[in-house]
This record gives structure tokens, C-alpha cells and sequence, in this order.
């Protein structure tokens, strides 16, 4: 017993501590940026998907694609495929970026689903109404659907925000120093594996338990307040 | 861009890899049906267990679906040795994923069974189907309707998620992709086949189950001739 609480001691030193704390940034910038850019992404992607001009067809084609192909392949491998791929593209891109285009990339597949869905929730009488206001389709977007629509695309959005937190885990196999990777050093500085893998745990509980409660406090508020 | 492509070196051990994708279909469905039973168990218990049962079950489905299984699996793999359980790779993933999916797999059964209306439940016993026959007819037949388009993401979710085995040296197909790249030097070529490979599973997986379920749960039954006719 007085061994563990010896161990529990060398764990949280101030080293360690700080260490485990910046990786746990690191996981939390990862996801961000990624998704960040990932959503910017498949709105566009969603976006052009609904168009209807037919010079926009094979554009459109392209997009289906891209977001079968991407929800289908996984995260590892797509980590493998960048982390190869980018190095006639841009030699000295760091590890970190590597992990963030590749999470940007899966991202994009994912989150132009899930806002297209949002999009599709709006019914298409208020797209008409909006035409019949002379409002352009711009304008229709930002003052019409958007308004509607988020409230459909918000909850999952944060649902898949949390699976992606945890899917960066991944991303420590190829050095990226996150969560997961700091666990693997405290492991090697000599903690019980048992010991820093579960603290790694409760890391990765801290982050995405309140971004979790958040995703289905706003399902509720935004149910509710329909109509 | 100077990149040269060449498929040759990865063409040439498709089988090898075809191979370990079957064993990645052993994984995903080893977990779908060993978590499926945690699951039921789970959605049972939440639904009619006592308050510190449904407690429990909800601090395991919490802290499961909050966790990356990656270090899930660390953690058994690593840090059960310590105390004398010491795992081959294979069967520490599965009991990861297993665990994993149990989480999940509650979460959906249970949303399918609060999804059966109560008036439903009550027109059961106005027509007077005994409690088995209302479970039998109503309940299931509703429950599976609505759990079983989340279930088919599900599995094809744990299809994507077992490549994690490859980091256990695993030699499922991202483990033999691995493998063969070190030696062939292919590593893009080589990677986009697996990815290929894994749309294609995937792609199938759901045609099929969707066909399938399609098939048994709206099957339209003959009309049965009318008694007073």
C-alpha cells in the first residue's frame, strides 16, 4: 500500500504534472484546429453537394465521393497515407501538422454530413419565401436557413468533436507528443503502466465528459425550443 | 512533384492483406456480439435495475465513451501484468473493444426500448395479447426497427475502429500493411490499397446488412383471409 502511495507521489511530481498538462493542450489544439478547419471544410463541401447548376455537376460528383471514400477509411491508415504523402509536398512539415491535416481531412467527410443534414432540416418553403423576398442566395443562407439549421447541426457536431479527442489518441504512434504519447513516457520514466495509462484516462475524461454533458444539454435546449 | 507511384510491390500481396482483412471482420464481429450482450444486459438493467445499478451502468458507459480505446487497451494490456494477468495482444483488444462497444451498444438498445410509446403498450392489452405476446409482437419487432440502422453505423464504425489492434502487433490489415510496407517500401501505395480495401468492407457490410434488415423487419406478411368472409 505505502508503495503505491510512494508511486502516486514520484507521478504527480511537478515535472510530470506540467509535462501531462501540455500534452493534454497539444490533444486539445489537434482536435480544434481539425476540426475547425474540417467544418469550414464540409460546409463548403455540403454547400456545393446541394447545389443545382449544371456546370457544378461534376463538382458535386467529386464531393460525394470524397465523403464516401473519407467515413469509410481509418483514422490510422489516413495518418499513414499523410504522413508519407506529405513529404514530397512539404518536407518540413512537423508531426503536428501531419496529425492535424489529417484529422481536417476526416473531419471534412464527416461534418459535411452532419451539416447537410442541417441544411436539409429547413423546409424548402422557407428557401421559396426567402426568393419571393428577392433575397439572394447568400443572404438566404445567412438569414434564413443558418439561423434554423444550426440547431440541428450544433449537438452532433460536438458528439463527433468528442469521438475525434479521442481518435487523435491515434496520432501517438507516430510521435505527435498528445495525451496518449505522454502517457507511453511517464510509462518509460519508470510509473506503474497501470498507474500513468489510467491517469492518461481520466486526462481524456476531463476533456470530453464537460464538451459530452454540453452536447446534450444544447440537444435538449434546442428540442425544446422549436417552433 | 517528383513522386514516382508504383502499385507493383503492393498488387502482389493483396491476398496476404485480403487475408487479415478477414481477421478484422473476426474483430469487429467478436466485439459487435460479445458488446451486444453486455448491451442488452446494460439496457436492461437501466431500465428496470434499482437506482445504484443504473448508477453503475451509467458510470460505465460514461467513462468508456469518454476514453479513447486505445488507451483502454493500454491500460489492460500494460497495467494488468502488474497484477499477474498478463494478455496476448489479440485478446487484450478484444477485451477492450468488447468493453468499448458494450458502452455504446447499452446506450443504443436502451434508446430503442424508450422508444416503444406507452400507448403502444396499452393498445397490447386492450386487444388482450398476453404480457409474452405483446413483447413478442410489439416490442421487439419496434425495438429492432429503430435500433437497427444505429447498430449498422455501429458496426461499421468497429470495423474502422479494430485497426487500432495493428499498434499491438495485431496482424489484422492495417497490422499486415504495416508489415509489408517496411519490407516494400510502398508505404503510400500500399496504404491506399488498405484504404480501398476498407471502403469496399465497409461498403459491403452496410449494403448487406441494410438489405437484410430491410427484408426481416418490413416484410410485408400476406394478408390473411379475413374469418368472417
Amino acid at each position: 500500500m505505502s508503495g503505491v502511495l510512494e508511486q502516486a507521489r514520484a507521478l504527480f511530481s511537478q515535472d510530470n504534472v506540467l509535462f501531462v498538462l501540455a500534452a493534454m493542450g497539444r490533444t486539445l489544439m489537434m482536435t480544434l484546429l481539425g476540426c475547425a478547419l474540417g467544418f469550414i471544410a464540409g460546409m463548403l463541401l455540403a454547400l456545393l453537394r446541394r447545389s443545382t447548376r449544371s456546370y457544378l455537376a461534376p463538382v458535386r460528383l467529386i464531393a460525394a465521393v470524397y465523403v464516401e471514400l473519407f467515413r469509410r477509411i481509418p483514422f490510422l491508415v489516413i495518418l499513414f497515407i499523410v504522413l508519407f504523402a506529405i513529404g514530397p509536398i512539404a518536407p518540413d512539415a512537423s508531426l503536428f501538422t501531419i496529425a492535424a491535416v489529417s484529422i481536417c481531412l476526416l473531419a471534412t467527410a464527416f461534418l459535411s454530413e452532419i451539416v447537410g443534414a442541417g441544411l436539409d432540416s429547413v423546409p424548402t418553403t422557407q428557401v421559396q419565401a426567402a426568393e419571393a423576398l428577392n433575397l439572394g442566395r447568400l443572404r438566404t443562407l445567412r438569414y434564413v436557413v443558418l439561423p434554423q439549421a444550426w440547431r440541428v447541426i450544433l449537438p452532433p457536431a460536438i458528439a463527433f468533436g468528442v469521438m475525434f479527442i479521442k481518435d487523435t489518441a491515434l496520432a501517438s504512434q507516430m510521435g505527435v507528443v498528445e495525451l496518449t504519447f505522454a502517457g507511453k513516457v511517464l510509462v518509460n520514466r519508470g510509473v506503474a503502466p497501470a498507474l500513468g495509462f489510467g491517469l492518461i484516462l481520466l486526462c481524456y475524461f476531463a476533456l470530453s465528459y464537460p464538451l459530452t454533458r454540453l452536447g446534450a444539454h444544447l440537444e435538449r435546449r434546442l428540442a425544446t425550443s422549436r417552433h | 512533384m517528383s513522386y514516382q507511384f508504383d502499385f507493383g510491390p503492393a498488387f502482389g500481396s493483396v491476398r496476404y492483406l485480403i487475408r487479415g482483412a478477414g481477421l478484422t471482420l473476426v474483430i469487429a464481429f467478436v466485439s459487435f456480439w460479445l458488446g451486444a450482450v453486455i448491451g442488452l444486459l446494460g439496457a436492461l438493467g437501466k431500465t428496470r435495475g434499482g437506482a445504484s445499478l443504473r448508477r453503475a451502468i451509467d458510470g460505465y458507459v460514461v467513462f468508456m465513451t469518454n476514453t479513447p480505446a486505445l488507451v483502454q487497451v493500454y491500460f489492460i494490456f500494460y497495467g494488468l501484468p502488474s497484477v499477474g494477468i498478463t494478455l496476448a495482444p489479440l485478446t487484450a483488444v478484444l477485451i477492450g473493444l468488447v468493453l468499448n462497444s458494450g458502452a455504446y451498444l447499452t446506450e443504443i438498445i436502451r434508446a430503442g426500448v424508450l422508444s416503444v410509446p406507452k400507448s403502444e403498450l396499452e393498445a397490447t392489452e386492450a386487444i388482450g395479447l398476453t404480457r409474452l405476446q405483446s413483447v413478442r409482437y410489439v416490442v421487439i419487432p419496434h425495438v429492432l426497427r429503430t435500433v437497427y440502422g444505429p447498430l449498422v453505423n455501429f458496426f461499421v464504425l468497429l470495423v474502422l475502429g479494430s485497426s487500432m489492434a495493428a499498434l499491438f502487433g495485431v496482424e489484422e490489415l492495417t497490422g499486415r500493411a504495416i508489415n509489408i510496407s517496411t519490407t516494400n517500401l510502398r508505404t503510400i501505395e500500399t496504404f491506399i490499397i488498405v484504404a480501398l480495401i476498407y471502403v469496399a468492407l465497409t461498403l459491403c457490410a452496410q449494403l448487406a446488412l441494410t438489405a437484410a434488415g430491410r427484408r426481416s423487419l418490413y416484410r410485408a406478411r400476406p394478408a390473411k383471409r379475413s374469418a368472417y368472409v
